[in-house]
């Protein structure tokens, strides 16, 4: 089985590669879990992970050739690393390499990672304003919509929830991150206008600060902290849908191709 | 507005604010600068603000933020519709905004920011709530938390404004019929509407 779910917010700062590699961590205590940094215009999730200097990455398979670093030929397994119980697929940021990369080759890499995991996450870029940045949600089975609790957060959480819905992917839940105080009301009151739960609140916490400059995933850095709960119990909210590995493959394989951004 | 002296505590907030001189008027296409701007320059007094749908005659009414030192104290809706989170609520994404910026004597607020129990709560947001809600800016909310009097800094944590956006139904139908209307042209800019739902 394989559900991807595509974690977007609409816009930046929500922390949602903290929020991916999170509830990767969580979620791969019962499956298994691929990450994928499908934001190859501002990658950051190597450094969340401790990758910064993994020596190939998803840009490199982005380009035409395929070919590393050292100018050998790459494949998908090269670029996937075992972190924290989970397979991480990293996208580097050297500017030279974005520039060669073929953007629909995405879907070709992903296709091929959905027929070894349970739950494929994609780390999706903070924005809806391009043809390549809504390509995760295009994709995916359903979203992760990660907000603030602010009234233009919440805004373009909604934004992300209707543009998802009109490619057919559905909304696994909604996560509030950076929460200052109690979210009151607003967790039940959101709940009447998105189609998933509230799926948690996660506080505001140095520990995610803390976490992305040591360069480890914060439920590696900070388990016992209460953000880390949270997310724990967030995960507990999702509840992967079984799939068969090769309609998402294949629904990979026959996506629209992305031009360059 | 009155002129002259603060009238009596009993009467409502909105009829109690002194006019103020007229420091700087503009229309601004976000909520940061103005924001950031009276907060550097420590302003006390007030912003008038007259939203964009205002402007263009679509009937909106103007909102008032007091300011101590820059740093949002009160709100309400000059109209009567609306305070202090609820108005920010209101505010939210009408920009472009005019804006008129408004200089008063300390001891002229004091009646309304010092007061205790004078009818002043409802109208009350937390010191960093306008950057959050209108300006949607982190780094100036820190900034507006940080210059705010200490017994004000805790007063960070509510999500008022939000409720009150999520209370306004029509409103978030509002935002949601917009954002499919903009997707389904997107699909259509970018040739995706082969992958469109239901097509």
């Amino acid at each position: 089985m394989v559900e991807a779910f595509a974690v977007a917010s609409g816009k930046g700062g929500t922390g949602k590669t903290t929020t991916t590699l999170a509830l990767g961590m969580a979620l791969a205590q019962r499956y298994d879990v691929t990450v994928v940094d499908a934001d190859t215009g501002m990658a950051n999730l190597l450094f969340h992970a401790g990758l910064a200097d993994a020596p190939v990455t998803l840009q490199d398979l982005l380009a035409p050739d395929a070919r590393g670093p050292d100018g050998a030929a790459v494949d998908v397994a090269d670029a996937t690393y075992e972190r924290h119980g989970m397979r991480v697929v990293p996208c580097g940021t050297s500017l030279a390499a974005f520039e060669r990369s073929d953007p629909s080759r995405l879907r070709e890499v992903v296709a091929e990672l959905a027929a070894d995991a349970d739950v494929l996450l994609l780390d999706s870029p903070a924005t809806l304003a391009s043809k390549s940045a809504v390509l995760p949600i295009v994709l995916a089975d359903r979203v992760v919509v990660v907000t603030q609790p602010t009234i233009p957060a919440l805004s373009d959480a909604l934004k992300v929830q209707e543009y998802a819905a009109s490619y057919g992917t559905g909304v696994a839940g909604v996560l509030f991150n950076k929460v200052r105080g109690d979210l009151g009301s607003v967790g039940d009151q959101a709940e009447r206008y998105f189609e998933g739960p509230t799926l948690g609140s996660i506080p505001d916490s140095d520990a995610a600060r803390a976490a992305r400059d040591a360069g480890e995933p914060l439920l590696a850095h900070a388990p016992d902290s209460d953000a880390a709960a949270a997310y724990r119990a967030a995960a507990a909210g999702i509840d992967p849908k079984p799939k068969a590995a090769g309609d998402v493959a294949d629904r990979f394989r026959s996506a629209v191709v992305p031009e360059r951004p | 507005m009155t002129e002259g002296h603060s009238p009596a505590a009993t009467e409502p907030v909105r009829e109690r604010l002194p006019r103020g001189d007229l420091v700087g008027a503009g229309v601004a296409t976000d909520f940061a600068a103005p924001l950031a701007a009276s907060l550097d320059d420590e302003l006390t007094g007030y912003l008038r603000l007259e939203p964009g749908d205002a402007l263009l005659g679509g009937g909106g009414s103007e909102a008032v933020i007091t300011l101590a030192d820059g740093v949002p104290v009160l709100t309400y809706d000059a109209g009567g519709d609306a305070d202090g989170p609820a108005a920010l609520a209101a505010l939210a994404g009408t920009t472009p905004v005019r804006v008129e910026r408004y200089r008063l004597p300390t001891e002229a607020l004091a009646p309304l920011h010092d007061a205790v129990a004078d009818g002043s709560d409802p109208f009350r947001v937390a010191p960093d709530a306008p950057a959050r809600e209108l300006a949607d800016d982190d780094e100036l909310a820190d900034r507006s938390r940080r210059a705010a009097p200490p017994e004000r800094r805790d007063a960070t944590g509510d999500h008022d404004a939000l409720a009150a956006f999520l209370a306004d139904e029509e409103r978030v139908e509002s935002v949601r019929r917009e954002a499919r209307a903009e997707a389904r042209a997107r699909a259509d800019e970018w040739g995706l509407t082969d992958q469109l739902d239901g097509d």
